[in-house]
């Protein structure tokens, strides 16, 4: 099987392609001038500045993590641009009308429409390109619900409140080495604010871009969906191939206020590298969210790109009967890695978690599971369920599994189970031997090793991971 | 239908199959028997091209098409099955969406319009019916916590189902129960037509009260040493088959 | 607090033989460089050892006095017809021990070896455990004086189980010792080895280092318990690493009773193809004790199986920590492993923390892991309860069972017999809801 596994591990990477566009790009390097200017180009209030200034110098003193089971050179943080925007678009998005057409083709070729009218069953976009938003669509229709969903650097003029409120409340500036980074250099992210008992009348999602070489990509999302109110959110992400690696330190923070609900969707597709480990993305990235009383986060991941991911959405599941859930697939392929999980933290009364996470390691890919359970001594009735599952295709690759629980509360429950499979010769044959090809063999094990993380996507990104990770697969298996 | 010449293989470094001659035609079944490491499975895997077996000589001709060159999909798209011996299970892919697959592909290959999904549900429950397999297991993932019996009969359902013309069942009388075993039995003489032959390989006589063959071989150090009609089955059942290698030697 | 690292090599080892220079020069050189572990070391995550640093244990015990009468009791097993060493605060005791071994196994005394022992202990001593990444390992080789050398012969089949006794007397200073034990066994031999720490009754104020390495030829088989049934008071940090040759077998049980500290690491080294380890335990802190298994099964060669099972029930307001790796090597195909830690909280103030870890670069294995952490189970209570047994009784029976189905598999019924009186006696003391007394 080896010799057909790989030959199908191998296909090129579909979204690629440079966008040719006139951009203001800062000089590499990082002092608080950069952080001076990023905040100048925004119009920030002062209040925001001081706070990214300290961030700046919290990240002075913080090291490097490295304990994550990835391997990679030490990153020049004096070599990454902090701040590129395409020139028509540097104050920010006007009407969608204004867009670049460049910039809208872009889009286009990603298939993101940014035009209203062809949007498929109303899902609203805001289009990050490089440092700054560029464009949201169906602004007015959401406004009309009380929904607010604008890029981050609008918010803190148009609802400057509710930032300050919760900007840093759930992820703080020093919380880790990347977050104290990215609240320093932010340049631009998504923002919704869901009101009270609002069900938000449509999907949102993001749409992330990195095109500018050298640069880094530091966006920050802020969620805050009031008591009552539900939100179903996801964002999408690509790159150009380029043979450097280029950095993406992102913070998402989510806010549940009682009785509410957030399921946060991502289909991570960074440019990985090249077959032989070259460039591709670091995906350093901070996700977390609070649940107060009764409120449910779900965070749930199709991660197929980037060449090293550290990333770990995480709940804190303060108000009693919150729940938190995470559902990730995991893919790693040639030579990427990924450690990546999440941590679930129960401090209220009867909160829930469920973790299901598959692990795909293909080529020479390492595919690790972190994660950390915690009942903390309040977490009376407390439950948590984990199931991770590794799926090895060939035999250059790893997967690896960490989990770390701990439990401070007699009355709560934990389990965990974990196994490891491969895509075995006898499958393939029995597929193969019912006329199926081994791509199509592949796939369809596949996608039934992933079944149970992609039916919590929403109906139109389900179909679209399982092609992505098709895609992704290609080369793996023949 | 089936035509093997002078066929040698081997399995890994080991030489298995030493010279091996069978003609199949329409309508016929043949029941291929031996002792264990005769050689029995390595032919059905070959024929079915299943990778680790290597051809070094011979030829095998399925209806007039070089078998050995097809890929392992387009045997099977051509009308080759093979009902495995140990079918193995697969995890997360059900057996609807695994079979939709098999026929969708079978369609394709024929240049046909796939079966829409109800006249398709509608079809595989009445296969599972024949082989008294519950329509719940349609639903379940493919040989997915099965008993032995209920895999053997998943296999055989397959077999109704994507109707091939050439049927390989490699030992799926083992381990049956004879209830199991008339269910097995059933089921291939439901299948037989004059345009499909079978070919069953199996240890034991006892298939072949319920399945009448008309050939029956005895495959012995890779190659068939004997053949003959159903009473050669009961005279290995009857003396074993220590007397078919002093005859051979 | 007085750096421990710096203390620790102020105290001078005993006389030691010379051929002993180079382990022990290594181990203080690897010792001296170290650092102690803090929270941020991923090995000692969950446990300080402010506890050890603070306790001042750093001198070596008083020497020998007259051994205290009646000391049998804390280590006899009765009905166990063993061959029995006894050190007492590390320092053999032929009064206590069995006048003679049976047929084909070898004892000897580090202090005691002639040139050609040596020469066979020196050639696998320390081979096994690496210094480097075990730190207190590195310590026990610095203040390396004398320790156990158990040999079977190749082809022999000792059916007496050696009983390895590790005994500490309360003395008026705090003070520390090590132990070290070597057993080898040659190809096609098999054996049954107990490693016994135990003490009196009274408060302790010892610190044991022990190191144990255990090398197991082709097709060898090793019986091994280790029972750690220290008083309270009690410091233990310990190792046992097992080096397997091809088609050998291991199963190995651990008791973790007692101490208030106690860091145990059993490391097993799959070298020879078609090996096999089953490794079980089962750890029952209470009070304030802190218990800490750390396993690490290392598959370096294709086709070995591991089964792994641990549990542990902790009690008032102690904390239990396990942490089982299991590592599969890029080469170790056909690897078949499982390990299961299961663990029952019986009060508000215990806490259990728990790592199964898999790290996995062969593609054909087979691995799981499973961990629970729970109550006990509500509808077996309900169902105790409904045949008219009081909760009280339900709880005890319950947790007694589900501690003693890793018991009852023993394969020495006197050990069976020994182990299961205690572990009652445990459960049966306190509410394990309310943490009263009864």
């Amino acid at each position: 099987m080896s010799e057909q596994i790989d030959r199908l591990i191998k296909k090129e990477y579909a979204a690629g392609f440079i966008t040719d566009i006139v951009s203001d790009t800062l000089p590499p390097g990082l002092d608080e001038d950069v952080v001076a200017f990023i905040s100048g180009k925004k119009n920030e209030p002062e209040w925001m500045l001081e706070w990214r200034l300290k961030a700046l110098r919290s990240w002075r003193e913080m090291v490097e993590p490295h304990w994550a089971h990835v391997t990679y050179p030490d990153i020049d943080f004096d070599a990454i641009s902090y701040y590129s925007a395409p020139k028509s678009s540097s104050d920010g998005p006007k009407s969608l009308d204004d867009i670049d057409p460049e910039l809208r083709s872009t889009y286009d070729k990603l298939g993101i429409p940014l035009h209203e009218q062809e949007m498929l069953s109303g899902v609203a976009v805001d289009a990050v390109f490089d440092s700054v938003s560029v464009a949201t669509t169906f602004r007015h229709k959401l406004k009309e619900a009380g929904v607010i969903f604008c890029s981050i650097s609008e918010a803190m003029h148009e609802c400057p409140e509710i930032v300050r409120a919760h900007l840093g409340s759930v992820v703080p500036q020093k919380d880790n080495y990347y977050a104290a980074l990215n609240s320093a250099v932010f340049s631009d992210g998504s923002f919704v604010y869901i009101p009270k008992g609002v069900k938000c009348p449509m999907e949102l999602s993001t749409y992330f871009r990195i095109n500018e070489a050298k640069t880094g990509q530091f966006e920050r999302t802020l969620i805050v969906a009031d008591e009552g109110s539900e939100v179903s959110y996801l964002e999408g992400c690509t790159a150009p191939m380029r043979d450097e690696n280029q950095l993406h330190a992102a913070v998402v923070e989510l806010v549940a206020l009682d009785n509410a609900k957030i399921k946060y969707s991502t289909v991570q597709n960074w440019y990985p590298g090249d077959s032989e480990g070259k460039g591709g993305i670091y995906n350093f990235v901070t996700k977390r969210g609070v649940a107060h009383t009764n409120a449910r986060i779900s965070w749930t991941q199709v991660e197929t790109g980037s060449a090293i991911t550290m990333k770990y959405p995480s709940c804190v599941l303060k108000g009693d009967n919150s729940v938190g859930e995470f559902y990730s697939v995991a893919l790693s392929n040639n030579y990427q890695q990924a450690d990546t999980g999440t941590k679930m933290i129960h401090l209220g009364k009867n909160t829930r978690s469920t973790i299901i996470s598959k692990g795909i390691s293909a080529g020479h890919g390492s595919n690790s599971y972190r994660g950390l359970v915690r009942m903390n001594p309040g977490a009376t009735g407390a439950r948590n369920y984990t199931q991770c599952d590794s799926l090895l295709i060939g035999d250059q690759c790893g997967a690896h599994t960490f989990p770390y629980i701990e439990s401070k509360n007699p009355s709560a429950v934990i389990e965990h189970e974990a196994t490891t499979s491969k895509v075995s010769d006898e499958q393939l044959f029995l597929c193969q031997q019912r006329g199926l090809d081994a791509e199509k063999a592949v796939s369809m094990i596949v996608n039934g090793f992933c079944k149970e993380v992609f039916r919590e996507l929403p109906m139109e990104f389900a179909v679209e991971a399982g092609k992505l990770l098709e895609v992704s697969l290609e080369g793996a298996v023949g | 239908m089936l035509s093997i010449r002078d066929l040698y293989a081997n399995a890994g470094d080991t030489e298995i199959l030493k010279g091996l001659n069978l003609e199949i035609g329409p309508g016929e079944v043949h029941a291929i028997m031996g002792t264990n490491g005769s050689g029995k499975s390595t032919l059905s895997h070959v024929l079915a091209g299943r990778t680790g077996y290597e051809v070094t000589g011979g030829e095998v001709r399925f209806l007039n098409q070089d078998l050995l060159s097809l890929a392992t999909e387009d045997r099977a798209r051509e009308g080759l099955f093979l009902a495995f011996q140990y079918p193995v299970e697969i995890p997360g892919v059900s057996n609807m969406e695994f079979l939709k697959a098999a026929v969708d592909a079978l369609a394709a290959h024929r240049g046909e319009e796939p079966p829409d999904a109800v006249s398709f549900m509608k079809r595989a429950r009445e296969v599972s019916a024949m082989v008294d397999l519950d329509p719940n297991f349609l639903k379940r993932g493919v040989n997915e916590g099965f008993s032995g019996g209920e895999k053997k009969r998943n296999e055989l359902m397959q077999m109704l189902l994507l109707e091939p013309k050439l049927a390989i069942m490699d030992e799926t009388d083992s381990g049956l129960d004879i209830d199991a075993l008339k269910v097995v039995a059933d089921g291939v003489n439901a299948f037989r037509r004059e345009d499909r032959s079978v070919v069953l390989i199996t240890h034991y006589q006892r298939l072949l009260n319920h399945i009448e063959p008309d050939f029956v071989h005895v495959l012995a150090g890779g190659r068939i040493v004997k053949s003959g009609d159903k009473s050669l089955a009961l005279e290995l059942e009857d003396k074993g088959y220590s007397w078919i290698d002093e005859e051979v030697a | 607090m007085p750096d421990f690292i710096a203390s620790a090599l102020e105290r001078a080892p005993t006389a030691n033989p010379d051929w002993l220079d180079d382990l022990q020069a290594a181990g203080r050189q690897t010792w001296a460089a170290s650092a102690m572990p803090t929270r941020k070391t991923e090995a000692w995550k969950y446990t300080s050892l402010a506890r050890l640093e603070r306790g001042a244990y750093l001198q070596p015990p008083a020497p020998a006095t007259p051994t205290p009468a009646n000391l049998k009791q804390h280590f006899s097993i009765e009905g166990l017809d063993a061959a029995t060493l006894v050190f007492v605060n590390g320092s053999f005791n032929p009064d206590l021990s069995s006048d003679a071994l049976p047929d084909g196994i070898e004892m000897v005394r580090f202090a005691e070896a002639n040139e050609s022992q040596a020469e066979a202990i020196r050639a696998k001593l320390g081979q096994v455990v690496d210094g480097r990444q075990h730190l207190f390992a590195a310590l026990n080789d610095a203040w390396l004086a004398d320790g156990l050398f158990l040999r079977v012969r190749r082809n022999t089949r000792v059916d007496t189980p050696v009983h390895c006794v590790f005994l500490t007397t309360a003395q008026d200073q705090p003070f520390s010792l090590s132990a070290r034990l070597l057993v080898v066994l040659e190809d096609s031999s098999e054996a049954t080895i107990i490693e016994h720490f135990c003490s009196d009754d009274l408060p302790q104020n010892a610190f044991t280092n022990s190191v144990t390495e255990l090398v197991l030829g082709a097709n060898a088989k090793l019986q091994h318990y280790r029972l750690q049934r220290e008083q309270e008071q009690a410091v233990h940090i310990g190792g046992v690493h097992a080096s397997l040759g091809r088609d050998s077998t291991l199963n190995s049980f651990h008791l973790g009773m007692g101490s208030t500290l106690k860091r145990v690491d059993v490391v097993v080294n799959h070298h020879g193809e078609g090996a096999h380890c089953d490794l079980s335990g089962v750890y029952l802190p209470r009070h304030q004790q802190h218990v800490d298994y750390h396993t690490c099964i290392e598959h370096a060669v294709p086709r070995c199986t591991t089964t792994e099972t641990f549990r542990g029930i902790i009690a008032d307001e102690a904390r239990a920590v396990f942490n089982g790796r299991i590592h599969i090597h890029p080469n170790a195909q056909k690897t078949v492993a499982e390990l299961s830690n299961r663990n029952l909280l019986t009060s508000t103030r215990a806490q259990v923390d728990t790592k199964p870890e898999l790290e996995i670069y062969a593609d054909d294995v087979q691995c799981a892991h499973g961990a629970t952490v729970a109550r006990l189970d509500e509808q077996a209570m309900n169902y105790l309860q409904s045949r008219g047994i009081g909760t009280r009784q339900a709880e005890v029976m319950l947790s007694f069972g589900f501690i003693n189905e890793l018991v009852e598999r023993l394969p020495d019924e006197a050990m069976v017999e020994f182990l299961r009186p205690q572990l009652a006696s445990l459960f049966g003391r306190q509410s394990l809801v309310t943490g009263r007394p009864e």
